[in-house]
């Protein structure tokens, strides 16, 4: 025992010395801009920017390769990249890009329309890497001349120009010689994006400089960033807190007091709600959910206000009528609607239910002597849509309605939703530069699979002939006048209808430190989405990015 | 000695058994769960991946529609060959090399801290037991059932917050100073201790009181016992008592359930690391099952259950060593 005693004062000088060391590494001065954007333990090299399901280190599919246009969400606009023009032709079956001249590969050989060529037929040729299943209706890709590519469509279909600029380009005299590219890593990249150079690879931290042949001049101005592996939200949060991030794109709950109000001057937040719209999904296949009064005195008894304010942190508002986000919001048509099932109206809900002939006695609500339960599945740990789920709950009892919560595991909850193995599920919907994506996927009669048969997106099975007739027109049309009107007529179908109903929209989270670079996207200069998370917009951040004089 | 050799390969035989089960097991349960990795990678996007991509990732990675035993034919055959298959959540990695890129350091911290604990809680197990009654008896056992009857993640997000987010004494992740480039030099290894220091102690603090107890009751049972009155009445020191003839018999049946604690640390490390974001194998193990990446969960546990059994083995050797009995 004395031996124990005899040996602390050497653990309280190891404990001091190893102190020093603290102040050296905690504080650590890294040169270049930290980014959080992925959360992971330790790094693994990979920078092959055609490898579905972002298994790429962020940014090689917008940063350290480029795509041929950008949309930004904020603007409502493409801005041209590598290629310059898209025209189509008469017929819209035909599109033609003019490719960008005087760019350049990172390893300094010329880039030009033949890159953009191999890229389409890469595409072709490894089925694995056409994510966006271009090659379902394009017919062929040729040159018209080193700068020209011409894009010839097997039937006619403009919202595939979405699919077809967002491409990420790989050079061909690299890749032509990679003999299995679905499983080639690419460790050392050669890119035409800002960022092109792998300084450093460690499984804890990783290094890019900038590109020497950048082609936008003077562009980058931040020479180099560096990645810290951050397992966790928790761990991303204190390395922000601390101030050892500079950009990061995490959910942080009651931002003001955790993250700005411990550096005012340096520490902002910007969460535009331009993500997708929550919904809470009925069932349509199951008796009461299939009638859309039903489903209307649902939406009238949800305390959408609560729902934000509580389960959101205030960081979102309760969705507009159209369930398009405020990301969205030009699509809004602005007229007056006899119909106003957003908001929150309990007696309302109750005359629609007496008026289908449900009857309210002892606080329950029944039909034929049935009461009615319903359950609400959610993810177990998505906290936030916990709330939100508990909250609806409640408001449900309100009106007499018994909605039980039940959390799943990931895994579960996703295949109940596809099998349509639920009667009310909180979950998100399909996103896209213009609302054709979300209400095609909320009401197209051709994506309605059976009970049971997995589906990827109307999880909710509810089917709409006049929906498909009005994505036919849209598919088929470039004139931007006419796009208005179908999504405008596809608006009036839904909030008719109501066939899922819209919560709230989902911000996008991004946080940003002043202390060493600036020229950050904020709600004065709204230039590009802040959140590193949307890719490639985060591009549009990356360039013009610059350090504080 | 020749009996001795014949246990011992029995014993092999038996493990061997066993891992083949384990490795059936580790196919058949993962494939039990609802859901599949291309679904879930699909929906990490929330919307934003059209859902034609689908095919397309069902394509790279290879699915088909095989029966599940051809699969597994396949997969053991692979397995023979050292081919542990590409991981889905960091396709187009290898299982091996990613499992290789934790594994270091994981052994390096749960090592480390097993043995630390191992042995002071032993050793403390032991003068307590000797001197029962005394102040220690009375103070550290319940105060270290207290500790370790925190639930972990409590403690060790406690000690993280307080010794270092908020005093600054100790790095909150990480296991090496960023700047370093890994290699063998004395910065680079303090540096490597400094940052195991804290998840370290967390597991030492919480594994002590268990080896302590189980060390302190069978030391009083060994005490009890007449060769010790004997020992103590032929007048030999105290020391080489407590020492060689009470703690070398106590501890034999803790040395069986060291090896079965290393199992368990390999899997408690999961923890450990997502708390203080270790880059070692428990954290992996932790996406792999959220991204239903079954390759990556196949490899991490067949490297749980080998250290496992190679452990058990070799503590069937040294129990041979130390206890006459077992070798008759």
């Amino acid at each position: 025992m004395k031996l124990i005693f005899k040996y602390i004062p050497y653990a309280i000088v190891g404990i001091f010395a190893f102190q020093q060391c603290a102040d050296s590494t905690t504080k650590k001065n890294y040169k270049g801009l930290v980014v959080s954007q992925e959360q992971q333990a330790s790094w693994i090299r990979n920078f092959n920017p055609l490898t579905p399901g972002g298994s790429a280190r962020w940014p090689t599919a917008a940063g350290i390769y480029e795509p041929l246009m950008i949309y930004n969400s904020m603007k409502g606009k493409y801005i041209p990249w590598l290629a310059v023009k898209h025209e189509w032709n008469v017929r819209n079956d035909i599109l033609i890009l003019d490719i960008r001249k005087d760019v350049s590969w990172s390893d300094s050989q010329p880039f030009s329309g033949k890159d953009v060529l191999f890229t389409f037929n890469l595409l072709k040729e490894f089925p694995a890497f056409d994510i966006r299943a271009l090659w379902s209706y394009l017919e062929s890709v040729k040159l018209l001349n080193e700068y020209e590519v011409e894009f010839t469509f097997s039937s006619i279909y403009v919202p595939g120009l979405d699919a077809i600029v967002g491409q990420t380009i790989v050079p061909e005299h690299i890749w032509s010689k990679v003999e299995d590219p679905i499983k080639f890593t690419n460790p050392d990249p050669v890119g035409t994006g800002p960022y092109t150079e792998i300084l450093k690879f460690q499984n804890q931290v990783w290094e890019l400089g900038k590109n020497p042949n950048y082609w936008q001049p003077g562009k980058p101005k931040v020479e180099k960033l560096t990645f810290p592996a951050f397992p966790t939200n928790v761990q991303a949060t204190y390395a922000l807190i601390n101030g050892e991030v500079d950009w990061a794109g995490n959910f942080i709950p009651a931002i003001d007091r955790i993250f700005v109000d411990k550096n005012p001057e340096n520490h902002h937040y910007w969460f535009p709600r331009s993500g997708g719209s929550i919904f809470l999904y009925p069932n349509t296949t199951k008796k009461h959910l299939n009638n859309k009064a039903f489903r209307k005195a649902i939406s009238y008894s949800i305390d959408r206000e609560l729902i934000a304010k509580v389960a959101m942190y205030d960081y979102t508002v309760p969705a507009d009528i159209t369930a398009l986000s405020e990301g969205m919001s030009r699509w809004r048509e602005n007229k007056k609607r006899n119909e106003n099932w957003n908001k929150f109206n309990r007696d309302k809900a109750i005359s629609l239910l007496d008026s289908l002939k449900y009857s309210f006695s002892k606080d329950k609500t029944s039909y034929d002597n049935n009461e009615l339960a319903f359950e609400i599945i959610v993810v177990s740990g998505w906290s936030d849509w916990i709330r939100a789920a508990q909250i609806i709950s409640r408001n449900l009892k309100a009106i007499g309605i018994n909605a039980s919560v039940r959390t799943y595991d990931f895994g579960t909850w996703f295949s109940k939703l596809q099998t349509g193995d639920f009667d009310l599920a909180i979950a998100w919907a399909e996103k896209g530069n213009t609302p054709y994506n979300l209400y095609r996927g909320l009401m197209s009669q051709k994506l309605v699979k059976p009970i049971d048969e997995t589906s990827s997106l109307n999880w909710h099975r509810y089917g709409n002939a006049e929906i498909d007739v009005l994505c036919q027109q849209y598919e088929k049309t470039s004139d931007p006048k006419l796009i208005k009107n179908i999504i405008f007529k596809m608006q009036d179908i839904f909030i008719e209808n109501l066939p899922a109903i819209p919560l709230f929209s989902e911000p996008s989270w991004g946080e940003y430190n002043t202390s060493r670079f600036t020229n950050f996207p904020n709600e004065q200069n709204p230039y590009a989405q802040l959140s590193p998370n949307n890719v490639p917009e985060n591009l549009l951040v990356l360039i013009e990015l610059e350090p504080v004089k | 000695m020749n009996t001795s050799v014949q246990y011992l390969l029995k014993r092999l035989g038996i493990y061997t058994i066993a891992g083949w089960a384990a490795v059936t097991l580790n196919f058949f349960i993962p494939r039990m769960m609802p859901g599949d990795p291309v679904s879930v990678m699909f929906a990490s996007f929330r919307g934003k991946l059209k859902p034609e991509a689908i095919e397309a990732l069902k394509q790279t990675f290879g699915f088909t529609d095989e029966p599940l035993l051809n699969k597994y034919i396949n997969y053991l055959s692979h397995l023979l060959k050292g081919d542990l298959g590409i991981s889905t959540a960091y396709f187009p990695e290898k299982v091996s090399s990613i499992i290789l890129s934790g594994l270091g350091w994981t052994l390096l911290l749960v090592g480390i801290s097993l043995i630390i604990s191992f042995v002071i809680g032993s050793l403390i197990g032991m003068i307590i037991a000797w001197k029962r009654d005394g102040k220690l008896d009375s103070i550290l056992p319940p105060s270290f059932s207290f500790i370790s009857s925190f639930p972990y993640f409590f403690t060790a997000m406690l000690l993280l917050y307080f010794l270092g987010f908020k005093l600054g004494w100790f790095p909150i992740r990480h296991a090496y100073n960023s700047d370093l480039i890994p290699g063998f030099n004395i910065e680079f290894i303090v540096s490597c201790l400094h940052h195991a220091l804290l998840p370290a102690s967390t597991l030492i603090f919480m594994g002590i009181g268990g080896w302590m107890l189980q060390m302190r009751n069978n030391m009083i049972g060994t005490i009890s016992t007449d060769y010790i009155s004997f020992a103590k009445s032929k007048g030999l020191s105290q020391k080489r008592i407590m020492i060689w003839y009470a703690a070398k018999n106590a501890i034999l049946p803790i040395i069986t359930s060291f090896g079965m604690a290393i199992g368990f640390i390999l899997n408690g490390t999961i923890l450990t690391e997502i708390i203080f974001s270790y880059p070692g194998q428990g954290y992996i193990l932790f996406q792999a099952v959220q991204a239903q990446d079954f390759q990556l969960m196949q490899g991490i546990f067949l490297t749980i259950t080998l250290s496992v059994l190679a452990a058990n083995w070799l503590i069937d050797i040294l129990v041979l060593i130390l206890d006459p009995r077992t070798r008759k």
